[in-house]
């Protein structure tokens, strides 16, 4: 038992980041070697100029018309994204551990700021969570699977904040908060998560087909 | 009514009230393994990694709802949302491995042509760009192959693939119409003539089947803003006249990549230098984007000038001058294949105010209009679904209404039927013309002389 | 091109002025002018109503009330499809056919002139009639007219009457391939394409069997295989086989009499033409999507034209091959592989010398006409110019052109302008 929690306290972190990052280059390869079979068409229509133009208006926020129909869903949405990358980053306790593997260290978010960005991502997927129950239009697109994929992101940040108060269980939590970090981290490439590099893709394509093609914006 | 259906959160509806007879006939022809094999070959071999991408990225998130008119008219309901419609039908196709019932294809055949306009707004919605159309055009390829295609629309699938024109319009009748719209425009202009099959003509004007059918006066209002403009035209007497394209609406590639070549060749058989098209939506999205590709033209092989366009042309550069402005307040529906499609709603305005006094705007407009309902192929499937289809566009009514304009302008065949049914179903009152109607009747009638 | 030779190659210049017609007439259409360049003919309008046509200045003996589709005949004659009383015939420079229709479309010449047809339409029935002989049997539509060398015709006629929107009917199939007016035994839901070989007896057409199955037929005999889409079929010269472009796993490929032929799966391949004298295959071709190119014998040609190619011929030899295409927004020609460097708004029809050495064709740039001769683009520019012709032995070209309202039939020395 032991060497199995040493071996997902050590290695396994590392192997996941791997996986993460392999994983999503392998998607990309995949994605574009399928689209140079099946559907080389779409290069005679994508440009980079309308690929990037669309990309950049929807990060805007409140650019795209969408954005603005929607904009306590969208705020949340996005607060929640940026936080997704901005708190494990520029965590403390994150940054200690990869200066002690690799000797490299950035700038840490104060230890109570980052309480607090905690708790707000939690509330984001809270918000996410009631929305899919409360929302018509989205409760008829829900399934379990959806829940999951919520809980999936929600434990690593629930399990950390736990085990930075230690409230209780210290040394579980910290494993439990290790190993749902490594199944969310393996989990992003293969699973609707993968939307991370995919919607790029996908936002890019529609951009140029509006763009390019029909001279029209898709914002 | 399908509204009246009410779904239960998770389990796709099961019932769906009978449709028309040809896709009862077509249902009733099917077995499991067709079915199976059919819908498996569509998603497996016809699709590539822009289908995943859009089925394995799509979060569900219910943001594309708001984007369409099916699901604001219905109250909300959840069923007519953009990702509902591929819940029901998609989803359902690829979780089932294809393994799909009888009642299932009912309700997905309704779904794909008679309660979506293809007409792309909910890409601008959805923020991953997911094309919803796409899909819903992938539902109805697999429906044409089973042939449980609605009868109306099939029957002008018929019509297209054996008379290269959409309403069955003989080869003789079409050339006797034009001769005939000749004849009576020379009581307004003495040599006007609409010059058939001329070699070499800088413009090949084409049109779609319907007027040649039943609106006759459209061809003459075209050929009179041609003589006046003093262009250098032709009309072929041949097939390949009709721009118009149903098969693209009904997953007929193939015949739609027939119709787009011999359109096409057409245009190259007259030598000309560019096409110009009369007043419609759809016909501008088959020979712009659509056809085209499927054929292999990456872009049209000939400029293809939409009227709205053309008329932009003419007005500017003063081949058509307005003797006087239409009095009467307008407002405009910008047709979601000409500003959409190819962002001519600017220029639709300019237009606009050219010709007209007072111009109300309807919101939203440019490349966030609604659809009028009936584009896509919808009113194409006739009767049988025409009153759900003035219940499924109440938001088109409410925008218009809203704008209290007496005309409403819609350079867009299908949207112009389309928004005279509303119209008449939501007693709104107003008169409903194409950009054409207004130019006819307030241009100087005469003919136009460079430097004059 | 053998008539060539009874042209007159030795007049330099000769003249026809054509202004004054617009005086003479109400209005004068567009300008066709005969093979041998000495006779230009347009349709006039005499008075309201009232039509004819005047060649070289001298209006045909007969008026009538309508009259359109002016065609220059082999021999120097030109035909037309006149109407009067409501009635429509054919009228060769004013001799008329003797049979009289409800509607006449579709004039189609032979290529020695031996041979006229057109469409007709009696009483609502439809068939068609080669040198005023009407078919025997009428039928309740009709598409794809063609005449053969021989002077054969066939057509898609429709043998079943359907009502409206019946797609049950239409599914049973209702279109047949008719023969000189019979209608060949099996009916198809869609036929297109109908082809003849050279003896004008046998033909072959595309198909379509039920809602997605397409194959090759010929002489009412379908090819075994079944295909996603087809296009026009060709008979091989001197042989029975047909090959055809045909879709099958989303690619094109030739077939030939049902089996594969050529090697390569293209994106896109149609309009093949076949060289008599040497047996030779070419046809438009797509490998890349949106680039197109023309394949000869399975070979791709090292050339790619980015929007269109309209046409491809071959001299009489066999030894030049001429595609008409579209480039980057210009229209130019393509010889042997390789592209013009002229680029104009329209390109008309080339002519090529039997031996292939010479290549006319007639451009249009900014409203002017140009003779381009291999790839020489000659300065002058005209109102008007109609197809050029090469004389027998090369040394001469016979340019038709209008200018200032004056017709000119010109003959240049090929020397002097290469
Ligand atoms: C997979 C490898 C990971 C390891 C080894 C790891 C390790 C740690 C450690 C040691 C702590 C500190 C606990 C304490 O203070 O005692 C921590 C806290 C935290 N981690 Fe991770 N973590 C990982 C992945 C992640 C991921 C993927 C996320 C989120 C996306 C995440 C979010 C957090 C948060 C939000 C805290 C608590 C911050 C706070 O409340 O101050 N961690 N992590
Ligand atoms: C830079 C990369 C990313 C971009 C641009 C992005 C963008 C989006 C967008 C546009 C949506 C749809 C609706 C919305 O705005 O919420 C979304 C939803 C979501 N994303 Fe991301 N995302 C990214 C990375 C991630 C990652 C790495 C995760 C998790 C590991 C994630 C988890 C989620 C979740 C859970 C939702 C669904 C929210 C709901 O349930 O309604 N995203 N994302
Ligand atoms: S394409 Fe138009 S009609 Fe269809 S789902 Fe999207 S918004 Fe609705
Ligand atoms: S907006 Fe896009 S991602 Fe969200 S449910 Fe609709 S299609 Fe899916
Ligand atoms: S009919 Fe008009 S509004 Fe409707 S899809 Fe077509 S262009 Fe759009």
């Amino acid at each position: 038992m032991n060497a199995f929690i040493d071996f997902i306290m050590g290695p396994m972190v590392w192997i996941a980041f791997l996986i993460f990052i392999l994983g999503l280059i392998l998607k990309i390869v995949l994605i574009i070697k399928d689209v140079n079979a099946r559907e080389s068409y779409i290069y005679s229509y994508m440009t980079l100029k309308h690929s990037l133009r669309s990309i950049f208006a929807w990060l805007i926020p409140f650019f795209p018309q969408s954005t603005r129909q929607s904009p306590v869903f969208y705020s949340i949405s996005y607060i929640f994204h940026l936080l997704l990358f901005i708190v494990p980053i520029f965590l403390t306790s994150h940054i200690v551990l990869v200066n002690e593997a690799f000797q490299v260290s950035w700038i840490a978010l104060d230890d109570g700021l980052a309480d607090i960005l905690t708790v707000m991502v939690v509330l984001a997927l809270v918000f996410f969570t009631i929305r899919r129950v409360m929302v018509p239009e989205v409760k008829y697109l829900t399934s379990t699977k959806d829940y999951i994929l919520i809980l999936i992101v929600a434990l690593p940040f629930i399990t950390g904040f736990l085990a930075y108060h230690q409230f209780f269980l210290y040394r579980p939590m910290v494993i439990a908060h290790v190993i749902s970090g490594e199944i969310m981290l393996i989990l992003i490439p293969f699973s609707r998560f993968s939307h991370m590099i995919v919607a790029p893709l996908t936002r890019a394509y529609m951009g140029s087909e509006f763009g390019n093609v029909r001279h029209a914006k898709d914002w | 009514m399908p509204n009246e259906i009410k779904t239960k959160d998770d389990s796709p509806v099961v019932k769906e009230r009978k449709t028309d007879e040809a896709v009862e006939a077509g249902l009733a022809r099917l077995t499991p393994e067709r079915i199976k094999n059919t819908i498996n070959q569509v998603l497996q071999k016809e699709t590539g990694p822009r289908f995943k991408a859009y089925v394995e990225t799509c979060m569900h998130c219910g943001l594309c709802a708001e984007a369409c008119l099916y699901f604001l008219s219905n109250d909300r309901d959840p069923a007519f949302s953009p990702a509902g419609k591929v819940k029901q039908t998609i989803w359902e196709m690829l979780e089932k491995k294809g393994e799909v019932s009888i009642d299932f294809l009912r309700r997905a055949v309704h779904i794909a042509q008679t309660q979506c306009n293809v007409c792309k707004r909910c890409s601008m919605y959805c923020p991953f760009g997911i094309d919803i159309a796409y899909l819903m055009l992938l539902v109805r390829r697999i429906c044409h192959k089973l042939e449980i295609t609605p009868l109306y629309i099939q029957d002008t699938v018929n019509s297209h693939s054996a008379t290269m024109n959409q309403m069955w319009v003989k080869e003789d009748e079409w050339i006797d119409t034009l001769q005939w719209q000749e004849e009576d425009a020379r009581e307004e202009f003495e040599n006007l003539r609409i010059p058939l099959d001329k070699e070499g003509a800088d413009v090949m004007y084409s049109v779609i089947a319907p007027e040649p059918k039943f609106q006759a006066g459209l061809l003459y209002q075209a050929a009179t803003i041609m003589h006046a403009a003093g262009i250098n035209w032709t009309m072929p007497s041949s097939p390949g006249w009709d721009n118009s394209n149903m098969a693209m609406f009904t997953g007929d590639n193939e015949i739609s990549g027939r119709i787009a070549r011999t359109f096409y060749e057409t245009a190259a058989r007259l030598k000309v230098k560019r096409i110009v098209m009369g007043e419609c939506g759809h016909a501008f999205r088959s020979t712009y984007d659509v056809g085209n590709r499927w054929i292999g033209w990456a872009m049209p092989p000939f400029e293809v000038v939409h009227a709205l366009e053309f008329y932009h042309e003419l007005l500017t550069s003063g081949r058509i001058k307005i003797a006087q402005k239409f009095k009467k307040t307008v407002t405009l529906h910008d047709p979601c294949n000409v500003s959409r499609g190819r962002g001519l709603h600017d220029m639709a305005r300019e237009v606009t105010n050219m010709l007209c006094e007072s111009f109300i705007e309807m919101t939203p407009n440019r490349e966030h209009n609604f659809c009028c309902g009936a584009g896509g192929g919808v009113i194409n499937c006739g009767p049988p679904y025409k009153g759900e289809r003035m219940v499924n566009n109440r938001v088109k009514a409410e925008q218009l209404k809203a704008t209290g304009a007496e005309v409403l302008i819609a350079p867009c065949h299908n949207c112009h039927s389309g928004l005279e049914d509303i119209v008449h179903h939501y007693d709104l009152n107003m008169e409903v013309k194409f950009l054409g109607d207004i130019i006819y009747e307030t241009m100087e009638k005469k003919i136009y002389k460079p430097g004059e | 091109m053998e008539e060539n030779k009874s042209f007159d190659w030795s007049t330099d210049l000769k003249e026809v002025p054509v202004r004054e017609w617009e005086d003479r007439f109400v209005w004068v259409e567009e300008s066709h002018v005969s093979p041998d360049g000495e006779t230009i003919a347009s349709i006039v309008n005499v008075e309201e109503g009232v039509f004819t046509v005047c060649e070289n200045g001298e209006t045909w003996d007969n008026e009538y009330d309508k009259a359109w589709s002016l065609r220059p005949l082999p021999d120097g004659k030109f035909a037309a499809c006149v109407s009067s009383d409501e009635e429509w015939t054919l009228s060769i420079s004013g001799d008329e056919w003797e049979n009289w229709f409800d509607f006449i479309w579709d004039l189609q010449v032979n290529q020695d002139g031996s041979s006229l047809s057109l469409a007709i339409q009696k009483d609502m029935e439809y068939g068609m009639a080669v040198n005023d002989e009407p078919w025997g049997q009428m039928y309740g539509n009709i598409n794809e007219m063609v005449l053969s060398d021989t002077g054969s015709v066939a057509a898609v006629v429709q043998v079943s009457p359907m009502a409206q929107a019946d797609i049950e009917v239409f599914k049973q199939g209702i279109f047949s391939c008719a023969v000189n007016g019979k209608a060949i035994e099996k009916n198809f839901l869609n036929i297109w394409d109908i082809s003849f070989d050279s003896s004008g007896k046998n033909v072959a057409y595309g198909v379509r069997l039920d809602r997605t199955d397409y194959t090759i037929v010929v002489n009412d005999i379908a090819w075994d295989k079944k295909f996603q889409s087809v296009w026009k079929p060709v008979f091989l010269s001197g042989e029975d086989s047909v090959v055809a472009p045909v879709k099958e796993g989303g690619k094109w490929a030739l077939y030939k009499d049902g089996q594969p032929f050529w090697k390569t799966q293209y994106n896109q391949i149609w309009k093949m033409v076949v060289s008599e004298k040497t047996g030779n295959i070419a046809a438009i071709a797509s490998n890349k999507f949106g680039k197109w190119t023309i394949a000869q014998n399975d070979q791709p040609w090292n050339m790619t034209a980015d929007q269109m190619i309209s046409d491809l011929f071959y001299s009489k030899d066999g030894s030049t091959l001429v595609a008409v295409l579209k480039d980057k927004g210009f229209w130019t020609l393509a010889v042997n592989q390789k592209k013009w460097d002229l680029s104009a708004d329209k390109v008309f029809t080339p002519c090529i010398s039997s031996d292939g050495k010479v290549v006319c064709v007639v451009i249009e740039r900014q409203g002017q006409y140009f003779l381009a001769v291999n790839n020489i683009v000659i300065p002058n520019g005209y109102d008007f110019m109609a197809t050029p012709v090469i004389s027998p032995d090369n040394t001469k070209i016979l340019q038709k052109a209008v200018k200032d309202g004056v017709y000119q039939r010109l003959i240049m020395s090929t020397d002097k302008i290469l």
